[in-house]
């Protein structure tokens, strides 16, 4: 037997077997049971390919191919093992009874056609397919809004007698190409009855933008079946579209979605869309059926107040939606129930994350109380969620506790807190209003304040505070809460007649907040009698008939009030007297006692009454044995101490004035207990630098007597100024210098001395700039006599000027400097010295010489004047004398050669042949510049010549000499080599070069040279000699010191004899001598 | 240009027509109106700018200028030359009256869904003008002896955001409603510059001529 099923998945095994149900459910339908077992041959012809199957496990439906032999056959039939086993049927199909389990033999036998065409099946359970009936949707529904598919069908369970699971599998196709878009499965039971099942999917494309069919089919898993079971066929597909119809071409419409969400919009139009954009960003265009069109966003962020506009664009239009994307709500955070007044609970919770959703989107709160069942809602559609909510819950009259559970819901979900409160333990009473403060005495006053509420069953604590200045007191008081009343509380221990601010708050007793303070009240407390009398001091004049009586004010705490006046009596044994009232700025009254021994009261009195009188003792003891002493005080005081004295029964008094008040002076005074015996006197009216005297008087019991006198400053300071000095003597070595005293005021401390500098110097030197005691040419003297008013200076020099400065110093330091210039007196005695020692020494050694001349003349006169000899006793011209008489031989002197000392210059051209005076030319004063081209008649320079060894030239000769440098160019060297380069003279000597070649010179080296070459010349430096010494310049040397034409250069008058070494010798000495003394 | 301006407001005093204190008319009410119109357009330059931000792309870019899809309820400011030439001065404060008692209808309705408290009350301050520039407008019309225009039974616009009216349409309504309101305050404040001019024709005459290159 041959079974060749097609395997089939079992139902659930996932995407695999749905991937391949399409292909399964083609091949499933072309299968059909195969005949099981043929026991006989098949023969061509006979029935074949038996199939059964069921859809619903009762009725087989069993069919089988038979041989095309015409219309009109029929079979029969036959299963063994059955009654009325056979059927006769018409067609090549038969449905019968379902089998019971085990094999079945099923014979098939056409009714028309030979034996030996029967056929012969095996037939069981195991080779029935059950395949179920074709599912119908019996409803699909499209909700738009939410682009949800509802599909609703029948599951036929009425013709399944059985309990079996049925496996709904359902398709949802979408566009006109039907492209799956969800293959799913649903899963049921057969329960006997028929049944109606419902599905439903949201799309993520709105339902709008495209056609969606559904279809849907079914597998019947029964357990109990052992055949094939395969899935039944496809329903008939199921279409939803949109009608175009609608103004909104975009979709989806006002969505709310969540952040983040991936999500298509479409629009659905008859117009070409051209673009698509969300916000400010395009996005591509996808196409759908038609001309509609869709985008997809990824993740999309959260939108503005107004929501995300999607448009799209046609050539003249536009279309768009608007798409909200947000959060759901935040738990509702710091969720507090507390009340003000018990009557009402107050709520208040913050939204915690924003839900970028606004007005009609905002989240709805709802406040809901579960023992009481009610609830409040609020919604807030302003943006500024980040605020704190709040709802007010009425109370309930026998309730104290609540159970709130705040629900919080948008659109895109919910979320809720919960708070179980007592509302008697979360009293946070309002602010207290209405306060008024009310006086009782002078210390106590009675405040009182209104708060609304009804705190009936609660006690209160109601804290008071009450400041003073910068004082501050709080005070609390417990009291019974009423009904929206007001409260009372007495503040006492006050001071009189001062200012308090009062505020009050309160708070449940079972605490839980205080109030806010109510507004302050500020309010003064009624005046009492002074506490005490006021400090007293008197002071005696001087002319001992009148007392002054000081007094202080009396200090607010003591003064209980504004004091009104001071009433001020004296008394003594025999009469007491009472001075008029006396009005408060006044603080002294002068008496005129009968009496030294008087006393004198003083009291204050206010509106409240009269102090205690202060009593002081007019008396003043005298003490002989009394000395002023002199104090310096720490800066901030000065300490006074004294020995304790027994017989000083009441206090001590310390009076201290500015020492430079005229008497009586009174600043101060202090009274200090009768067994002290020290006391640190401070006052801010003390000033550094400052003297003040100090007077410690005890008291006794019949008056005060001065006990020390001290002056003093609470700190010392530098002198002020420097001491006033002049010179009252000078003499050639010293000095007498005298200052005044510097005033008190001026002093600033107690002096110490002074300091005394001299040096030399004078006024406008650069010592005097200052004097400083290191320095070592200083001399410094200090002066610690106080007493001292003068100082002599000695040892100084004579007429020499002195820089003297001086200073005082006391204990706070140096005082400024007061310099002056002193020149001491000249020393008669010692220039007279200086001038007669001189002269005595001259006239001591003339007398010396005159006589040691006179001792020896003789010697003097042989050796300075001899004698002088006679001449005609000379031998010598007694030979020259015979001589020129007898010899004839003899010439006279010939003069030769003798050379005139004027010359007369010829001219290379036609001009007259002139003879110039010599005239002297500085050959510096030829310019050295001036070329060949310039040689201009007038311009030329008359030269005289002198000879060279004429000695005789004299003055009327005057010689124009040219410069060696610049003028002189040696033409004819006998060598005629490096005339030029050795000379260096033509360096400078730019005219014309003398083109005449002497006999014996060499080639043309010594000829014509370009006047302009002078760099292949080396200059010389302009004084050095022109190679005097070389060897080789000594012929031209020989023409040395003729004169030469300032234009040609040629030397007008040839040496006459080069070789003659005298006259070469002559020439160089001579141009040596005139570049030396030109002018000579 | 602004010394030319300056020179022209500092002379203005001295023009007679300018200072006539004697029988006033309707003269100044219709300066009065001319001025809140002025004001008005103004306000709405820095309302709309608020407004159009709140909106969102694309209604806040300066070149977005949609078709006028749902707005033909709004009263339309732009008029063919000729017709306004045509209308006296009866019909032209009608116009502006009528259109103004639409358009605060339609503020109003913008005032409800505006989600931002400062947005609100710069809503609510613009209802404010746009109440006064109506009785103002009715308070020329009355010093003219013209009557108000009554409004036909059934055609009081009433702000509805019905379900059928998406957030996007709504949004080229607002769009639509601040441009109509706009035209209308530039064509409002020709009408009454023409009506000063016609009721003062003085000072009609005097012309102030600002040569400015570049306007």
């Amino acid at each position: 037997m041959d079974s060749s099923y097609l395997a089939q998945p079992p139902p659930g095994m996932g995407k695999t077997r749905r991937l391949a149900s399409t292909v399964q459910w083609l091949l499933s339908a072309a299968l059909l049971l195969y005949p099981m077992n043929e026991v006989n041959g098949q023969k061509k012809g006979t029935p074949r390919d038996l199939k059964c199957m069921t859809s619903n496990l009762q009725v087989w439906d069993c069919s089988w191919k038979a041989p095309a032999t015409g219309q009109g056959m029929s079979y029969e039939v036959c299963i063994d093992r059955r009654s009325h086993s056979c059927y006769k049927s018409e067609r090549t199909s038969i449905k019968i009874q379902s089998l019971s389990p085990g094999d079945h033999e099923m014979t098939i036998r056409p009714l028309r056609g030979s034996s030996n065409s029967t056929s012969k099946f095996i037939l069981s359970e195991r080779n029935v397919s059950l395949i179920p009936f074709t599912p119908e949707i019996s409803n699909l529904s499209a909700d738009f809004a939410t682009s949800t598919l509802h599909i609703q069908w029948n599951d036929r369970g009425s013709a399944f007698l059985y309990q079996a699971e049925v496996i709904w599998e359902i398709k949802v196709l979408r566009k006109e190409s039907m492209e799956v878009v969800k293959l799913t499965t649903y899963n049921s039971s057969l329960s006997g009855k028929d049944v109606d099942h419902h599905w439903g999917w949201t799309s993520d494309m709105p339902l709008e933008c495209a056609v969606h069919y559904v279809a849907i089919r079914c597998f019947i898993d029964d357990p109990r079946f052992s055949g094939r079971k395969a899935w039944s066929d496809w329903s008939r597909l199921k279409s939803v579209s949109w009608s175009p119809d609608s103004p909104n071409k975009v979709f989806p419409q006002d969505k709310v979605v969540l952040v983040g969400t991936d999500i298509t919009f479409c629009c659905v139009t008859q117009v070409k869309i051209l673009t698509a954009q969300i916000g400010q960003t395009s996005y591509p265009l996808i196409p759908l059926d038609g001309r509609n069109v869709a985008i997809k966003i990824h993740s999309i962020s959260a939108s503005a107040n107004s929501g995300t506009n999607v448009v799209f664009s046609t050539y003249d239009n536009i279309f768009g939606t608007v798409i909200f994307a947000g959060y759901p709500p935040d738990s509702p955070q710091d969720l507090l129930c507390e009340t003000y007044d018990l009557k009402e609970i107050i709520c208040t919770w913050s939204p915690g994350r924003p839900t970028a959703l606004v007005g009609p989107r905002s989240t709805t709160y709802t406040l809901f109380e579960s023992f009481s069942g009610r609830h409040v809602r609020v919604k807030r559609g302003d943006v500024s969620s980040n605020e704190s909510y709040q709802l007010f819950f009425q109370m309930l009259p026998n309730q104290e506790t609540y159970n709130f559970t705040l629900n919080a819901h948008n659109p895109l979900g919910r979320s809720e807190s919960a708070v179980l409160v007592n509302v008697t333990e979360k009293v946070h009473p309002h602010t207290p209003a209405s306060v008024k403060v009310k006086d009782i005495n002078s210390t106590a006053v009675l405040l009182s304040w209104h708060l609304p509420g009804n705190f009936a069953k609660i006690k209160l604590i109601c804290q008071t505070e009450i400041k003073h200045n910068s004082e501050q007191e709080l005070r609390n008081l417990t009291v019974k809460g009423v009904e929206n009343s007001n409260y009372l509380m007495i503040v006492n221990k006050l001071n009189p007649y001062t200012a308090y601010t009062l505020r009050v708050r309160c708070s449940a007793q079972t605490f839980w907040k205080w109030s806010a303070w109510s507004s302050e009240k500020r309010h003064v407390t009624i005046e009492a009698v002074p506490s005490k009398g006021p400090d007293t001091w008197r002071e005696w004049s001087s002319d001992g008939k009148k007392i002054i009586v000081y007094w202080k004010p009396l200090s607010v705490s003591d003064a209980n009030g504004a004091i009104l006046a001071y009433d001020v009596s004296y008394s003594s044994e025999e009469e007491t007297r009472t001075l008029p009232e006396i009005p408060p700025p006044q603080h002294r009254a002068e008496i005129w006692p009968s009496h030294k021994d008087c006393v004198i009261d003083v009291a204050a009195r206010n509106s409240a009454g009269s102090s205690p009188p202060s009593r002081i003792a007019g008396m003043q003891i005298p003490n002989d044995d009394l000395k002023i002493e002199q104090t310096v005080g720490g800066g901030n005081g000065i300490l006074l101490t004294w020995n304790h004295d027994p017989n000083m029964t009441c206090d001590y008094v310390v009076k201290w004035c500015n020492s430079t008040r005229p008497e009586p002076c009174l600043m101060d005074w202090r009274k200090v207990p009768s067994n002290s015996t020290e006391t640190v006197i401070r006052s801010d009216q003390f000033r550094p630098g400052v003297r003040y005297n100090f007077f410690l008087y005890g008291c006794k019991s019949q008056g005060y007597q001065l006990l020390r006198s001290i002056v003093g400053y609470i700190e010392e300071l530098a002198p002020n100024v420097a001491p006033n000095f002049t010179v009252e003597d000078t003499s050639a070595d010293s000095i007498l210098v005298r200052w005044e005293d510097i005033p008190v005021e001026e002093l600033r401390g107690f002096l110490k001395g002074y300091l005394f500098y001299f040096e030399k110097g004078e006024r406008d030197t650069s010592k005097m700039r200052g004097l400083e005691p290191g320095r070592s040419d200083v001399k410094i003297k200090n002066i610690t006599d106080v007493s001292q008013k003068t100082l002599r200076i000695a040892d100084l020099q004579g007429k020499t000027s002195y820089h003297l400065v001086l200073r005082a110093y006391t204990g706070g330091g140096m005082g400024p400097e007061k310099s002056m210039f002193v020149v001491t007196k000249e020393n008669s005695v010692g220039l007279i010295i200086a001038i007669l020692i001189p002269v005595a020494v001259a006239v001591i050694v003339g007398v010396v010489t005159s006589i040691l001349c006179y001792r020896k003349r003789e010697w003097i006169k042989e050796t300075f004047y001899p004698d002088i000899p006679n001449p005609e006793n000379c031998k010598a011209l007694q030979f020259q004398k015979s001589a020129c008489e007898g010899s004839s031989a003899l010439k006279t002197l010939e003069m030769n050669p003798c050379t005139p000392n004027t010359v007369e210059v010829l001219e290379a051209g036609p001009t007259v042949p002139k003879t110039e005076d010599t005239e002297l030319a500085s050959p510096v004063a030829e310019r050295p510049e001036s070329g060949p081209g310039d040689g201009d008649a007038d311009k030329q320079v008359p030269v005289s010549y002198c000879p060279p060894l004429v000695e005789e030239a004299g003055p009327a000769g005057q010689v124009v000499y040219m410069d060696v440098q610049s003028g002189y160019q040696p033409q004819a060297r006998p060598d005629g080599g490096q005339d030029g380069g050795q000379d260096g003279g033509p360096a400078r000597c730019t005219g014309y070069k003398p083109q005449l070649q002497l006999p014996g010179s060499r080639g043309g080296a010594g000829g014509y040279r370009p006047q302009a070459d002078a760099g292949t010349w080396t200059p010389l430096a302009p004084l050095a000699p022109l190679a005097p010494l070389s060897p080789d310049s000594s012929s031209d040397v020989g023409s040395f010191g003729s004169p030469c034409s300032v234009d040609s250069r040629q030397f007008l008058i040839p040496p006459r004899n080069e070789e003659s070494p005298k006259w070469s010798g002559g020439g160089w000495s001579f141009s040596n001598f005139f570049q030396n003394k030109p002018n000579d | 240009m602004l010394t030319c301006l300056c020179a022209v407001l500092w002379h203005l005093p001295a023009v007679p027509a300018l200072n006539r204190t004697g029988d006033l008319g309707p003269g100044p009410s219709i300066q009065k109106t001319y001025d809140l119109t002025r004001y008005l357009e103004h306000q709405l330059r820095s309302l709309a700018g608020t407004y159009l931000n709140y909106l969102g792309p694309p209604f806040n870019e300066p070149d977005f200028n949609p078709p006028r899809l749902g707005a033909e309820t709004l009263p339309r400011a732009t008029v063919d030359l000729d017709v306004w030439r045509s209308l006296d001065d009866r019909l032209r404060l009608a116009q502006n009256y009528e259109a103004y008692s639409h358009l605060l209808c339609y503020v109003r309705g913008l005032d409800r869904q505006a989600a931002t408290a400062e947005l609100r009350r710069g809503l609510g301050h613009f209802c404010t003008s746009l109440q006064g520039l109506l009785g103002s407008i009715a308070g020329v019309m009355a010093a003219l002896g013209y009557p108000l225009p009554q409004p036909l039974p059934g055609t009081e616009p009433t702000w509805a955001p019905g379900p059928a009216h998406s957030d996007f349409l709504q949004k080229m309504d607002d769009f639509w409603l601040l441009k109509e309101l706009q035209t209308w305050l530039w064509r409002s404040a020709k009408d009454f510059n023409r009506l000063k001019k016609k009721m003062q024709p003085s000072a009609a005459a005097i012309t102030l001529r600002l040569k400015a290159p570049g306007f």
